[in-house]
């Protein structure tokens, strides 16, 4: 009887962790969709711009010593930055050329990205300091027997969780959310219905940007490591959580994320831990193989 | 338009290559040596990757996978069976094509986008077993001790024993692909590249073109890193990563998609530019030299997507040579 509590309170506790790591995928993961739902372009940086996103907060609570919450702001916003800066400089340009020349510039823009930030911040893995948030965070909020779930956790729930709800307000119920739906079924005509397609898509760079960078200060407090390598296994995982749901759509990734964070905690836990990455290839290679269209997307529906 | 012909100017290129080595470098020629043979090496690499990304017009960003494979299976056959580096090449080339045809055809049928990341996604597992299977590849630890090749019972230690041995390889598959792009196999991949709409209403097999590439291109990488393993006498899953897929990428968008002479250009200036920043960046920032490599993919396809030596004018100084040959054979061919 105590072994089965064990295991079950194990497998809580993993289904816990899951969760969480899951709503960070997803944040990164919204970010790919809406892109990919408006350009049709797999933004390989984006991963990237998450590492920034905990590397910059990293340099605001040290180097410049502000408040926690404050540079969780500033973030966001250089973040959004950042992304809109990104497409006008890289993707722009290339917007009537073939798909192929887009894709191999979001490569090399990750890799560049990445390197700037080995350059500016070391190879050496770093970690906030625990005093940026306080003590409570790391208390746990409810616990039952071995199952704990801490308020960093769900601090971080509540934050995808808020943030999504944002997003999808902001999609279904503004015009520039209409106006980003318009632009992923059809760019031509929604130019002639008068719609900026080229803000939008700044637009859609900034929103994705801001999450992305905030997922990246999510995990950097949550796993407490931080190194310019994390943004391409992050990026590549919320990527297959993007496909896993069906690529374009921002419920997907929400669902995607879910599923493939849940996955991973438990088949590190139970099958391999040394595989952890690989079980998110793995996922991402069988579904783009049998169901490419993921678990909710659709070929004709709603995109962004 | 020249009047050498190609067959003459390839043959020059070859004397020069062989004579390089005697040239008067003093104490660093080995040093030299090793830098053009690792050129050379990624030549071999980077003209096997653009049957994929320049002749097919398909992003593959696993072929260091293949790479990978065949290093490990040259460097466990060497020490488990000591078989020779000639019976080992074939078998290296033939476990990538067998490797290459099981990713490709299940994923071959993908769109642009999705191919290229199911080719990396597939690449990341393969460093993964690499690292983790430790009763094969002895995972982190890495293969040492793989011994060199054996010529006319002579084991290779020298810079330029090996030297010879990586151009006699060039040339080997320098043969094959510029056979290749002028056979009917080369010419339905153009088809497929342009258009894959008007080569299937064409009659061409999209997949089957495909899966015969990408057969053909693995078997190209791993017989590099067949050759790799001899040569370096220590293989370790790190150096399998998803950057050397980049690296190799970004060798044939600077020289030229698609394009021989290009791909080989590409290699010839970016690989010792990486031996320069070695020497250049601090320890430990080496990694960073990527940086460059990013930058130069983003700078390429701004600003000259078709890379150093576009491919069109090799395209269009085979039609006047098809011209030419039809006119002097009166349009018998």
């Amino acid at each position: 009887m105590g072994n089965l509590l064990d295991i079950s309170s194990l497998f809580l506790q993993q289904l816990v962790n899951g969760i969480t790591l899951g709503g960070v995928y997803a944040l990164i993961a919204v970010g790919y969709t809406m892109v990919y739902g408006v350009i049709q372009l797999i933004n390989f940086a984006h991963g990237e711009i998450y590492m920034l996103g905990a590397f910059l907060a990293y340099t605001q609570v040290t180097v410049l010593r502000l408040p926690f919450f404050i540079a969780f702001l500033t973030t966001l916003l250089i973040c959004a930055l950042i992304g809109v800066v990104l497409d006008y400089v890289a993707y722009r340009p290339l917007r009537t050329a073939p798909r192929l020349a887009a894709l191999i510039t979001a490569i090399g823009m990750s890799i560049f990205l990445q390197n700037l930030a080995l350059l500016i911040w070391g190879s050496q893995i770093k970690s906030y300091p625990r005093e940026v948030l306080p003590k409570i965070f790391y208390q746990p909020a409810l616990s039952a027997g071995d199952v704990s779930l801490t308020w960093l956790q769900i601090f971080i729930l509540s934050v995808t969780v808020i943030s999504m709800l944002i997003l999808h307000l902001i999609i279904h119920k503004t015009k520039v959310g209409m106006a980003m739906r318009a632009i992923s079924q059809d760019k031509v005509t929604s130019s002639l219905m008068g719609i900026g397609v080229n803000r939008v898509i700044s637009f859609t760079f900034a929103i994705g940007s801001a999450m992305g960078g905030m997922a990246g200060i999510l995990v950097g407090l949550y796993y407490n490591a931080i190194f310019p390598t994390m943004g391409y296994i992050a990026g590549v995982k919320a990527f297959a959580a993007a496909v896993l749901g069906g690529i374009g759509s921002v419920p997907g990734a929400m669902l995607g994320g879910g599923v493939l964070g849940i996955a991973e905690v438990m088949g590190a836990g139970y099958l391999s831990s040394s595989y952890r990455d690989g079980i998110s290839y793995a996922v991402m290679i069988l579904v783009i193989i049998f169901k490419p269209s993921g678990l909710i997307g659709q070929v004709t529906g709603e995109k962004v | 338009m020249s009047k050498i012909s190609p067959r003459w100017k390839l043959t020059g290129l070859l004397i020069l290559a062989l004579l390089l080595p005697w040239l008067p470098l003093g104490t660093s020629t080995s040093y030299f040596l090793r830098v053009i043979t690792t050129a050379i090496l990624y030549m071999i690499l980077a003209l096997g990757l653009n049957i994929v990304a320049g002749f097919t017009g398909l992003l593959d960003l696993g072929y260091v996978g293949f790479y990978g494979i065949g290093a490990y299976t040259a460097g466990l056959l060497t020490i488990h069976f000591d078989l020779s580096f000639w019976v080992i090449l074939p078998m290296a080339a033939l476990n990538g094509a067998l490797w290459g045809i099981l990713l490709g055809a299940p994923t071959l049928r993908l769109t642009g986008d999705y191919f290229a990341i199911v080719t990396f996604g597939f690449s990341e597992l393969v460093v993964l077993v690499l690292r983790n299977e430790l009763w094969l590849t002895r995972g982190p630890m890495g293969l040492p001790g793989i011994s060199p090749p054996i010529v006319f019972g002579h084991p290779l230690k020298l810079a330029w024993e090996f030297y010879y041995l990586v151009v006699l390889l060039l040339m080997i598959v320098l043969l094959v692909v510029t056979r290749l792009e002028e056979s009917r196999l080369g010419r339905a991949w153009f088809a497929i590249r342009e258009d894959e709409t008007a080569a299937q209403c064409c009659g061409i097999n999209l997949i089957r073109y495909k899966i015969i590439a990408f057969a053909i291109s693995a078997s190209i990488g791993a017989m590099g890193g067949a050759f790799f393993a001899r040569w370096f006498k220590f293989i370790h899953p790190d150096m399998f990563k998803f950057w050397e897929s980049i690296l190799i990428l970004c060798l044939i968008v600077f020289g030229g998609m698609g394009s021989i002479a290009g791909t080989m250009l590409g290699a010839l200036i970016l690989i010792p530019l990486s031996e320069i920043l070695r020497a250049i960046l601090p320890q430990g920032m080496f990694t960073a030299r990527y940086l460059i490599y990013g930058l130069i993919l983003v700078l390429m396809m701004r600003w000259r997507p078709a890379g150093l030596v576009p491919f069109d004018r090799a395209q269009e100084s085979k039609a006047a040579r098809t011209r030419e040959r039809l006119a002097t054979s009166g349009g018998k061919e």
